[in-house]
């Protein structure tokens, strides 16, 4: 005999139980704490604080540990707790040219006004697995003999002087704001950017990479990657100036892109954009990559690829919003299930029966038991 | 719940929704864009339903929850759990007893009264999407009323199925003018919508849409002249309650072929019970 | 006398909403709200309570002339931080009497692809009564209602049944009179009888 299921509270609760159990892991080994999280794991932990749009490693390296590692997960919990936090203040335009540099490479020249700094890169490291890690051997101090960069000029701006780049253009109108109004298609490339810094990282890494197999080919230089720190300033109005509430580490890319121009404009080198939190240098050369092939409408460009596709790219490139929805087919749709079940049912009734010829009224709204029992087993 | 404000949405973002039911209420089946937030459960699972349940709860309120016309199913106790939690309401089984229901995938099927309010969560708002996937291009065709490909796509199953083969998100007409999808409901609660005496609601949060019918609209599910529509039938009856007017779940009870239809609505068909002992 | 605020901004907002809601969607009951009155007659303590319920930073209100004034801009100011247009057409709701309909004013009316993006009137009127001259059907509307406005209201009634015309786009309105308030949605059929 059937007993409706009661008791859904009490699985829930059990189902967390055993979840925190699982997170914790072997009560013999330490417990991983929030800091080891944030200085160690600190590549995932900017993973994170980007595709939340929240900057606060400490509460992203939490999200993390409470997500057992599941960088969706984590990026979601730091997502929904981005949602209640007031907004206090708009902050000015960010001066990347002004930033402190960690790292700064041109893949154009060979040398440039302020030199290649590789910084922290795994770019020319041999994959090999190192096994001193695994012995928990200990790793020297980085021996600090040179004295910290001077900023460096952005090498865009160098091309630009020459005017072989278009110019980016602030034209002083109020930016779309993404996390508060919803998107009105098509969106101007200042909302296009912003979905394109939250999108997924593996999804933008893909879509960027059809474009370099002919998918929307645009041609592109890394025309300059930098990362390092850069200084966030609030306009105050009390004292009317700007003043600066403390720096944040961010990663740019700055795509060069075959050229455009008209009969009117001279050719011209065009440009992709990626800007992320963080050290997330793959992040940005991807977002560069695909900001330059949804230009493809506004540079007079054929649509080819489905990363040049707008609409397409930006309604499923948030990785919350995508998660959710395909994870959403685990809930129950017993009902839905039983309105097919019931139409395929009679469908294959009505098949039978013009099959045999027996003349059964076609179009019968009701099932019979029989044909129901024997259903589901039934191979025909 | 200390940290948060009542119902969980600041009032900023309540107000901003409220605004937007406004207009979904003056204007019948449209789907009125709006500034979805993320709330603290995923997308898909309910989180359009829940902004606009936060945005239109007080603390004198009944709320019910639903999830398959059950108010025992996981999905449902989560919901239901979260807005006592945070807006600390009293909460029913009871559907009359509700002043506020929130629903997926179904209607109950006692009768809702006037002043009741039914909230259904909602994962693709758009009727048309599944014809044309852009919404740039949706949106131009209610602009102009353009629905011919909705019944083309419903008179091309019945060319080849013999049948309509839509069975749940069956596409409405509200008040003569906005084809509107009633989100995944089973056909059979179509005729519910039509001249409804409470209020229905409509959220879809990750698409970022909410609508509403107001009591006393006309809803007409689409059809042809020679094809009217129709909705679900069962031979049985519910193995519990024994109701023959009620949306039926099939339970497998064995390995062997062995089933049974009981209610989907499980406060009607207690109660159903209750009255039959 | 300064304008009052809601004593319970959550609850209280949440109370106003809700009829609000039921007015917009049941056209032509009336609701009566508990606001605090503001000071003056003009502005009702429904009207005022529904400025409270709906304005902030993200609003944008017109204010017909017979309305504006310093006290008014400065109480809608300091208690919503909703911004002031001079533009009707953009904004999100008119202050206005019935009288201000009778010019041709450019409210936003929306799109078709957006109708939404349209003015809401905010009416203080002098009367509003169940029963009357008017009578409306349509959604939310079961057989038909009646509202008794007086004859000022002609040039407004005129305006809102252009409604029918426009459909999907439009105007809706909140008509208040006192503490009482109904709401006419573009949705409404319009009909005066004599």
């Amino acid at each position: 005999m059937y007993v409706a299921v009661k008791g859904g509270e009490r699985a829930i609760a059990n189902a967390h139980r055993l979840l925190a159990d699982r997170r914790r892991g072997d009560r013999e080994q330490a417990e991983l704490e929030v800091d080891q999280i944030q200085g160690q794991l600190r590549l995932a932990v900017d993973r994170v604080m980007s595709e939340a749009s929240l900057y606060d490693p400490e509460l992203a390296a939490l999200a993390i540990k409470q997500a057992s590692g599941d960088m969706i997960e984590a990026v979601f919990l730091l997502r929904a707790y981005r949602t209640t936090l007031p907004r206090l203040a708009v902050s000015e335009p960010l001066d990347t040219g002004a930033m402190r540099i960690e790292r700064r490479i041109s893949a154009t020249y060979k040398d440039i006004p302020g030199g290649q700094v590789l910084g922290p890169t795994y770019d020319y490291t041999h994959r090999l697995l190192d096994f001193l890690l695994l012995a928990e051997g200990e790793t020297p101090p980085v021996e600090s003999s040179e004295p910290p960069l001077a900023p460096c000029p952005q090498i865009l701006e160098l091309l630009d002087a020459e005017g072989l780049i278009e110019r980016e253009r602030d034209d002083g109108s109020e930016p779309a704001d993404i996390t508060r109004d919803p998107p009105d298609y098509p969106v101007d490339r200042a909302a296009r950017l912003q979905m394109l810094a939250r999108g997924d990282e593996g999804y933008l890494l893909a879509l960027g990479y059809s474009t370099q197999r002919g998918y929307g080919r645009n041609h592109p230089f890394a025309g300059e990657i930098r990362l390092g720190q850069v200084e966030v300033e609030i306009f105050a109005e009390e004292w009317g100036e700007a003043v600066c509430v403390g720096e944040i580490a961010l990663s740019e890319c700055q795509m060069i892109n075959q050229f455009g121009g008209s009969r009117e404009a001279a050719p011209q080198f065009t440009r992709g954009y990626g800007l992320a939190f963080g050290h997330s240098e793959r992040k940005t050369l991807a977002m560069a990559l695909v900001d330059r092939a949804l230009r493809a409408e506004e540079l007079g460009e054929p649509i080819q690829g489905p990363a040049q596709q707008a609409e397409f790219v930006l309604a499923h490139a948030d990785n919350v919003e995508a998660s959710g929805f395909v994870s959403h087919l685990k809930l129950p749709h017993y009902v839905d299930f039983q309105s097919e079940l019931e139409l395929l049912r009679r469908l294959r009734r009505e098949h039978e029966a013009r099959r045999q010829g027996t003349g059964q009224e076609a179009g019968s709204p009701t099932s019979t038991t029989d044909e129901r029992a024997a259903a589901p087993g039934d191979p025909a | 719940m200390n940290g948060y404000n009542f119902a969980y949405l600041d009032e900023q973002t309540k107000r901003m929704i409220r605004r937007a039911l406004l207009k979904a209420v003056a204007i019948p089946g449209y789907q009125v864009p709006f500034g979805g937030r993320e709330m603290p459960m995923p997308y898909g699972w309910g989180t359009g339903g829940m902004q606009l349940t936060a945005s239109i709860l007080g603390a004198d309120d009944v709320l019910k929850v639903i999830d398959q016309g059950a108010d025992d199913t996981t999905n449902a106790v989560s919901i239901r759990a979260f807005f006592e939690r945070v807006a600390g309401v009293e909460t029913t089984t009871v559907t009359p007893a509700a002043s506020v229901i929130q629903t997926r995938h179904r209607i109950p099927e006692t009768p809702l009264e006037p002043g009741q309010i039914l909230v259904f969560q909602v994962p693709i708002p758009e009727p048309l999407r599944f014809i044309e996937p852009s919404e740039q291009e949706t949106r131009l065709m209610h602009a102009l009323e353009e629905y011919g490909v909705m019944h083309v796509k419903l008179y091309e199953d019945i060319a080849r199925h013999g049948h309509i083969a839509t069975t749940y998100a069956y596409p409405v007409k509200v008040d003569g003018r906005y084809v509107m999808d009633p989100s995944p409901i089973p056909k059979f609660d179509n005729p519910k919508l039509d001249m409804s005496p409470a209020l229905l609601l409509f959220g879809a949060g990750r698409e970022k849409r909410l609508y509403a019918i107001p009591p006393h609209t006309r809803v007409e599910s689409l059809d042809f002249e020679d094809h009217p529509f129709e909705i679900q039938r069962w031979e049985q009856r519910c193995a519990l309650c024994a109701s023959d007017k009620s949306f039926l779940d099939e339970v497998i009870t064995d390995d062997a072929g062995g089933r049974m239809f009981v209610c989907s609505d499980t406060d009607y068909c207690l109660t159903r019970r209750g009255e039959l002992s | 006398m300064p304008w009052p605020t809601l004593n319970d901004p959550v609850h209280d907002s949440q109370r106003l909403f809700r009829q609000l809601l039921t007015a917009m969607s049941e056209p032509g009951t009336l609701h009566t709200l508990e606001v605090p009155s503001p000071p003056g007659d003009d502005i009702g303590p429904a009207l005022w309570g529904v400025l409270l319920t709906l304005c902030d930073l993200d609003t944008r209100v017109w204010l017909a002339p017979a309305l504006d004034g310093p006290a008014l801009q400065e109480a809608l100011v300091f208690h919503t931080g909703c911004r002031l247009t001079a533009d009707p057409a953009e904004a999100d709701f008119a202050l206005v009497t019935p009288g201000v309909l009778a010019e041709p004013i450019a409210f936003a009316l929306g799109s078709d692809e957006y109708p939404d993006r349209s003015t809401t009137l905010l009416v203080a009127l002098d009367t509003l009564e169940p029963a009357g001259e008017w009578y409306l059907t349509g959604p939310g509307i079961a057989l038909q209602r009646q509202l008794g406005l007086g004859v000022a209201a002609a040039p407004l009634m005129a305006r809102l049944a252009a409604n029918r015309g426009s459909f999907p786009c439009g105007l809706d309105a909140i008509l208040t009179c006192g503490a009482r308030l109904a709401a006419l949605p573009r949705s409404t059929r319009i009909e005066e009888v004599a």
